[in-house]
C-alpha cells in the first residue's frame, strides 16, 4: 500500500514539476503583456521535439543524455520565444489582447503542423535525463527518470526566482511587469524586459517539454493540453502570480495522476475542467486572489 | 432607397450568385460538396460573429457548439430512427440551448476568463462525444439517412446545395434580425463602453443571452449539414480545428461582418482539398492566414471592401423628442464608500431639485465621481441613502434607475466602433428621440457619420446627447466643460440653463469655476468624502471653509 | 543662470481635447518652479510630456540646450530627467531596496551608493529598506516615489502633486526634502496644488489654466491670493 503510495505521489511530483515549469512561463508572460499566450504549450511541445531532434545527433550510449541536452533545448527554445514575442505580440502592442490571444493561437498552429508536417504524427520518445534504472525508497521502486525530472524542474524553478528576486535585471523584469510607464520612467526599455520574459517563458517550456519527452513522448497535436492545463493553472493560482501557478500546476498533476489511479484519466480530466468552470462562476478571482495591481 | 444603403451587401450577393450560378453550370458534382461544406461553415461563423464580432467575446465555444448539432442529428436518426428533417431541428435546438446556458456563467466574466471558461466546455465535449457509450465513442455514429422531405431526396449534390445555402441565406436573415432594431448599436455599446452602457440601462446579460442562443442555434445547424453531408459523425468533429477553421473565418473576414465571413469561408474552407495529401497542412495555412490577418489587416476582407464600396448614409429620421416623467427632488444622504484603505466617501450626501442646475466641487479624490456612479449604481454604497421623491435607489439596478429617468454623462466618454452618431446615442431610446438629442447638442448635421470620427469636443457632446435621448429627469455631468474651447463651454452652459429651465434636475461636476458658477443654482462642495458646504451658489462661495480647502490652503485640517 | 530645462512653445493633445496650449518657461540649476493650476488645468499633462511620457503635438523640450523632444520615456530618463508622476505609482510588489537598485543607474556598487544617498536624504526609508512597497505609510510611499525620481542624480526634477494625500505634518518633510534637491543643484519643477507651501519652497510660480500658462513670476513678488485667483478667475486669458 505504501509502496503504491510512493510510487504515485513520485509519478504525480514528476509530472507536476514539469506542469509548473509550463505554468511559470505561461504567467511571466501574461505579466509581462496583460495577454494569454495559447501558444505556449506548442512551446513545451516544440521543445520536446528539440530534443529529440538533438538526441539523435549524440553519440550512442552516453551516460546522461537529456541533462546533457537541456542547456541547448533551454537555449533554442529560449530563442523560440523571443522570435514569438517578434511575431505575434510586437506588431500588436497597441492592439487589444484579444488580438495577442488570435495571433498566439495562429503561431500555435504554425507550430504544431509545421512540426507535424516535418516530423511526422507518431509520438516520438524524448532523451532520457540520466540514464535507466531504479531507486527503492519505502518498498517502492522509483526511476531515475523521475527523480531527476523532479530535480530538474527545481533546479530551474530555484533559478528562476534568483534571477527574479537577486539580480537587478529580475527586478527590472517584475517593475516593468507592474507598471511598465513608470519602468520606462526608470530607464527600462520595456522592448528588452518584454524580449527577455518571452525568451524565459520559451527555455521554461522548452524544459518542460525535454522532461516530459521521455515518460511520456511527445505528439505534434499535444500542445493545446499543456496550454489548458497551464491556463487552469493560472486561474486556480489567481490572475497573475506565478508561484501561485506554479503550485497550482502541481497540485493539478498530483490531482489527475491520483483520480486517474482510483477511477481513471478520463474522469479526473472531465473533473478538473468541471472544477475550472465552477471556479470560474463563483470566484473569478482565483482560489488565492488575483495579483496585486494586474495588468489585464 | 434602402438598396443604396446596403450597396455593399449587394454586391456580395452578387458574387454569390454567380458564384452558384458558375457553379451550377459547370455541374461538377466534387465542387458542389465542397460549396456545400462553404456553406456550411458559413453557417456556423455567421454565429461566431454575433458573439465574437459584435459582442466582443472570443468565445471559443462554437465549435463545441457546431458538434453538438453534429451528434443531435445522428443520435436522433441513427438511435431514434428520426427523419432527418426532424434531426435538423433538434440541432437547432439543443445547441441554441447549450449557448444559452454556457451565456449565463460568463455573463459577467472579463475576457481572459471566457476564453478559458469556452475553452473548458469545449474540451468536455470532447471527452463526452470521444469515451461515451450513446455516442459510439471514438468510432462515432454512422449510417445517418440522407435528407428527404416528404420523400424527396434532397442529399443529391446540387438540391443539398441549394438548401445550404438558403439556410445560409436565412442565417444571414437572423443575424440581420439580431442586430437589427437597434441592436447593433446595443451589442457595440456593450463591447466597446461597457459603463455607458450601464448607465444607459442595457441588460448585458440578455444581450449575451440572445447572441450566444442565436449563435449556438446557427453552429448546430451547420453541424446538422456536416453529419448529413458526411453520412456519418465522428469525435473529429468536435475537435479544436472546427473552432480555428471558424475563428479564421471570422479574422480573415473581418471581425463582425457577416459578408466578410461567406467570403472567407469561401476562400479557406477550400483550403484542405488543395493541401490534401499532406495531411493537416491545411491548418498550417490558416495558422499563417490568421496571423497575416491580425497583424496587417485588422479589418479583414470586409474592411478591404468598405474602403472601395462605403456604406451610403441612410436617411436620417425626424427628430421626436421623447416624454419625461416629472420629478421634484432627488435626494442623496450620508452615503459612505470604502475602497481597500482608503475612505473615499465619508456621509456626503445633496440635493438635486427638478428645474435647478447642481454643481459639485471639491479637490482631487474628494469623492465626486464616486458619488455620481453610487447615484447611477455604476458602484454599491456601504451605507447612504438616495431618494427620487419617495422612492429610494440604492436597491434598484442601474438599468432600473435608468427607467426611473437618471442618466449620466462620463468625464472620458466611451465611443463604440463600427455604429453611426446616431444609433450611438438611440441606443436606449428611439432614432426620433436620438434625432432630437443630437439637434439639442448640435450634432445633428453628423448624425450619420462613424461615432469614432468624431473630434473630442464633439464625443463629449456625443455623450450628453446619448444621456438626454431616453428623455431623463436627472441628469448627472462628470466633467462635462473640460477639453472644450471658449465657445463650445458657452454653448453647452446654454443648453444646461435650458435643460434645467424644462424641468430636468442638472448635476454636474466640474473644476472650471468661470464655467460652473454662472449656471449653477446650487453648489456642493466636497472634502475627503464629507460635504464642506452646501446652499446657493452665492453663499458657497463665499464660505470660508471652502475658500481654503478648494483653493488649496491647509488651514482647513 | 543657464536654463537647465526650457520648453519652447510646449502643445499637448490629450483625447478630450487641447492639454497644453503653447506653454513655454525655462527653470535654472537650483531653482524649484512651482506649476500651479486647478484640477484638470494640464499640469500633468505638461509633466508627463516633459518626461516623455505623452507625446508633444509641437514645441520643444531642451535640457541643457540639448534639444529632447524626440527621446522615448526611456532615453529622456538617461540624458537626466527625473519624473515622479501623480499618484506615486510605485512597483508594488518590490521592496524599498528593490525599487531603489531598479532606479538606480551603474554597477553593484555605484546603486549601492546611490542608494545610501537616498537613506541619507530620506531617513525613514532606511528604517523601511527590506519593506514591500505598498506596505508603506503615504508619506513613506511619496518619499520613495521621489527617491526612485532622484537616485539617478538627473539634471532636472518633475514631481507631480506630491502632496496628494499626505497628512500637513508629513508634507513638511516632504516639501523640505524636495528643496534639498534643487540645493544639490537639481532644477526642480514642482505641480502643485497647495498654494503658500509651495510658493514658500519655490523661487518661481508659474499658473496654468486650461493649459494656457496666464502668470510667470517670482515667488518674491506675489502672494498666494494672486495664484489663486490666477488659477481659478475666468476672466481673462481663456482658451
Amino acid at each position: 500500500m505504501i509502496e503504491a503510495t510512493v510510487q504515485l505521489l513520485a509519478t504525480a511530483l514528476a509530472l507536476g514539476s514539469a506542469y509548473a515549469l509550463t505554468a511559470l512561463g505561461f504567467v511571466l508572460i501574461i505579466n509581462a503583456v496583460g495577454a494569454v499566450n495559447f501558444a505556449h504549450g506548442d512551446l513545451v511541445m516544440a521543445g520536446g521535439f528539440v530534443a529529440v531532434a538533438l538526441s539523435l545527433l549524440l553519440p550512442e550510449g552516453l551516460p546522461v543524455p537529456g541533462l546533457i541536452l537541456l542547456p541547448a533545448v533551454l537555449l533554442t527554445m529560449a530563442v523560440g520565444g523571443a522570435a514569438l514575442a517578434a511575431v505575434a505580440y510586437a506588431p500588436l502592442r497597441r492592439s487589444p489582447p484579444v488580438s495577442v490571444f488570435i495571433s498566439t493561437i495562429a503561431v500555435g498552429l504554425i507550430l504544431q503542423h509545421a512540426i507535424s508536417l516535418g516530423a511526422g504524427p507518431q509520438p516520438r520518445v524524448g532523451p532520457s535525463l540520466v540514464g535507466d534504472g531504479l531507486v527503492d525508497l519505502l518498498g517502492a521502486a522509483l526511476s531515475y527518470q523521475q527523480l531527476a525530472t523532479i530535480a530538474v524542474a527545481a533546479v530551474l524553478c530555484l533559478a528562476v526566482h534568483t534571477l527574479l528576486n537577486r539580480t537587478r535585471f529580475g527586478r527590472q523584469l517584475r517593475a516593468a511587469a507592474q507598471d511598465p510607464e513608470m519602468a520606462r520612467a526608470c530607464g527600462i526599455d520595456l522592448r528588452i524586459t518584454i524580449g527577455a520574459t518571452f525568451a524565459l517563458a520559451g527555455a521554461l517550456a522548452g524544459g518542460a517539454g525535454l522532461l516530459l519527452s521521455n515518460q511520456y513522448f511527445v505528439t505534434p497535436t499535444d500542445g493545446a493540453m499543456f496550454m489548458l492545463k497551464a491556463y487552469v493553472a493560472t486561474v486556480i493560482g489567481g490572475w497573475g502570480r506565478i508561484w501561485g501557478a506554479a503550485v497550482a500546476a502541481l497540485c493539478i498533476a498530483v490531482f489527475e495522476v491520483l483520480v486517474a489511479a482510483a477511477v481513471s484519466y478520463l474522469v479526473a480530466e472531465m473533473l478538473l475542467y468541471l472544477g475550472v468552470l465552477a471556479l470560474l462562476m463563483l470566484r473569478p478571482q482565483g482560489l488565492f486572489g488575483e495579483a496585486e495591481g494586474r495588468r489585464a | 432607397m434602402r438598396l443604396a444603403v446596403h450597396r455593399r451587401g449587394l454586391a456580395y450577393v452578387m458574387l454569390f450568385l454567380t458564384a452558384g450560378a458558375v457553379l451550377l453550370g459547370a455541374g461538377d458534382a466534387y465542387a458542389m460538396r465542397v460549396a456545400t461544406l462553404v456553406g456550411t461553415y458559413a453557417i456556423a461563423a455567421i454565429g461566431f460573429q454575433l458573439v465574437f464580432g459584435r459582442l466582443g467575446l472570443l468565445a471559443l465555444s462554437q465549435g463545441a457548439l457546431f458538434a453538438i448539432g453534429a451528434y443531435a442529428l445522428a443520435l436522433s436518426s441513427v438511435h431514434w430512427g428520426w427523419p432527418p428533417v426532424l434531426g435538423l431541428v433538434l440541432s437547432v435546438v439543443v445547441p441554441a440551448l447549450a449557448g444559452a446556458l454556457v451565456a449565463v456563467p460568463i455573463a459577467r466574466l472579463e475576457s481572459h476568463y471566457v476564453a478559458l471558461a469556452t475553452l473548458g466546455l469545449a474540451q468536455l465535449v470532447l471527452l463526452a462525444v470521444t469515451n461515451l457509450e450513446v455516442t459510439g465513442g471514438a468510432n462515432g455514429l454512422y449510417g445517418i439517412p440522407p435528407l428527404t422531405v416528404f420523400g424527396f431526396d434532397l442529399s443529391d449534390s446540387w438540391r443539398m446545395l441549394a438548401v445550404v445555402w438558403v439556410a445560409v441565406a436565412m442565417a444571414l436573415c437572423v443575424f440581420a434580425w439580431a442586430t437589427g432594431a437597434g441592436r447593433a448599436g446595443r451589442l457595440a455599446t456593450l463591447r466597446d463602453a461597457p459603463h455607458a452602457a450601464l448607465a444607459l440601462g442595457l441588460d448585458p446579460i440578455s444581450n449575451r443571452l440572445l447572441a450566444f442562443t442565436v449563435a449556438g442555434a446557427l453552429a448546430g445547424l451547420a453541424g446538422g449539414f456536416q453529419a448529413l453531408g458526411l453520412g456519418v459523425v465522428s469525435p473529429a468533429v468536435a475537435r479544436f480545428d472546427v473552432m480555428i477553421t471558424l475563428l479564421a473565418i471570422a479574422v480573415v473576414g473581418g471581425r463582425g461582418s457577416v459578408w466578410g465571413a461567406v467570403t472567407a469561408a469561401a476562400i479557406l474552407v477550400p483550403l484542405p482539398e488543395v493541401f490534401r495529401g499532406l495531411e493537416q497542412a491545411y491548418l498550417l495555412a490558416y495558422g499563417v492566414m490568421l496571423l497575416a490577418a491580425v497583424v496587417a489587416l485588422p479589418t479583414g476582407i470586409d474592411g478591404l471592401v468598405r474602403r472601395v464600396l462605403p456604406d451610403a448614409p441612410a436617411p436620417t429620421p425626424t427628430p421626436a423628442a421623447p416624454k419625461s416623467r416629472k420629478i421634484s427632488v432627488l435626494r442623496v444622504e450620508r452615503v459612505a464608500k470604502r475602497f481597500g484603505g482608503v475612505q473615499a466617501l465619508d456621509g456626503a450626501g445633496f440635493d438635486a431639485r427638478a428645474g435647478e442646475v447642481t454643481g459639485i466641487i471639491g479637490a482631487n479624490g474628494s469623492g465626486k465621481t464616486t458619488l455620481l456612479n453610487i447615484v447611477t449604481g455604476l458602484e454599491t454604497a456601504d451605507a447612504g441613502v438616495v431618494r427620487l421623491d419617495a422612492i429610494p435607489l440604492l436597491n434598484h439596478s442601474p438599468r432600473a434607475r435608468a427607467g426611473l429617468g437618471l442618466a449620466r454623462g462620463f468625464q472620458h466618454p466611451e465611443i463604440p466602433g463600427g455604429i453611426d452618431v446616431l444609433a450611438t446615442v438611440s441606443v436606449a431610446a428611439t432614432l426620433g428621440a436620438g434625432m432630437a438629442a443630437l439637434e439639442r447638442v448640435g450634432l445633428a448635421g453628423r448624425a450619420r457619420v462613424p461615432a469614432t470620427s468624431l473630434g473630442p469636443a464633439e464625443r463629449r457632446r456625443l455623450d450628453i446627447a446619448r444621456a438626454l435621448a431616453a428623455g431623463p429627469t436627472i441628469l448627472l455631468l462628470d466633467e462635462p466643460a473640460s477639453g472644450l474651447g471658449a465657445g463650445e463651454r458657452a454653448d453647452l452652459a446654454v443648453l444646461l440653463c435650458a435643460l434645467a429651465k424644462s424641468g430636468m434636475a442638472v448635476v454636474v461636476v466640474e473644476h472650471g469655476m468661470d464655467f460652473l458658477l454662472p449656471i449653477a443654482d446650487r453648489l456642493v462642495c466636497l472634502d475627503a468624502g464629507r460635504v464642506l458646504a452646501a446652499g446657493p451658489t452665492d453663499a458657497v462661495c463665499r464660505d470660508p471653509a471652502v475658500i481654503a480647502a478648494y483653493l488649496g490652503t491647509e488651514s482647513a485640517s | 543662470m543657464t536654463a537647465r530645462l526650457a520648453l519652447d512653445g510646449l502643445t499637448v493633445n490629450h483625447p478630450d481635447g487641447v492639454a497644453v496650449d503653447n506653454a513655454s518657461f525655462a527653470c535654472a540649476a537650483g531653482e524649484v518652479v512651482a506649476l500651479m493650476g486647478a484640477n484638470g488645468a494640464g499640469k500633468s499633462s505638461l509633466i508627463r510630456a516633459v518626461a516623455g511620457a505623452d507625446p508633444v503635438a509641437s514645441g520643444r523640450v531642451r535640457l541643457d540646450g540639448e534639444d529632447v523632444t524626440a527621446l522615448r520615456l526611456e532615453q529622456r530618463v538617461r540624458t537626466g530627467i527625473g519624473w515622479c508622476p501623480e499618484g506615486r505609482r510605485l512597483f508594488g510588489g518590490l521592496t524599498v531596496a528593490e525599487t531603489l537598485d531598479v532606479a538606480a543607474t551603474g554597477l553593484a556598487r555605484d546603486r549601492s551608493r546611490a542608494a545610501d544617498r537616498m537613506y541619507a536624504l530620506f531617513p525613514i526609508l532606511a528604517e523601511r529598506r527590506g519593506a514591500v512597497a505598498w506596505t508603506l505609510s503615504g508619506g513613506q510611499q511619496q518619499m520613495l516615489a521621489i527617491a526612485r525620481a532622484v537616485i539617478a542624480d538627473p539634471k532636472v526634477v518633475l514631481l507631480d502633486e506630491p502632496s496628494i494625500g499626505l497628512a500637513p505634518v508629513v508634507l513638511d518633510d516632504v516639501f523640505a526634502a524636495i528643496r534639498r534637491l534643487a540645493e544639490s543643484g537639481a532644477a526642480v519643477v514642482l505641480a502643485e496644488q497647495v498654494i503658500p507651501r509651495s510658493l514658500a519652497i519655490a523661487d518661481r510660480a508659474i499658473v496654468l489654466r486650461r493649459g494656457v500658462i496666464v502668470l510667470d513670476v517670482p515667488t518674491a513678488r506675489i502672494d498666494a491670493g494672486v495664484v489663486a485667483s490666477a488659477m481659478l478667475d475666468g476672466g481673462s486669458g481663456g482658451a
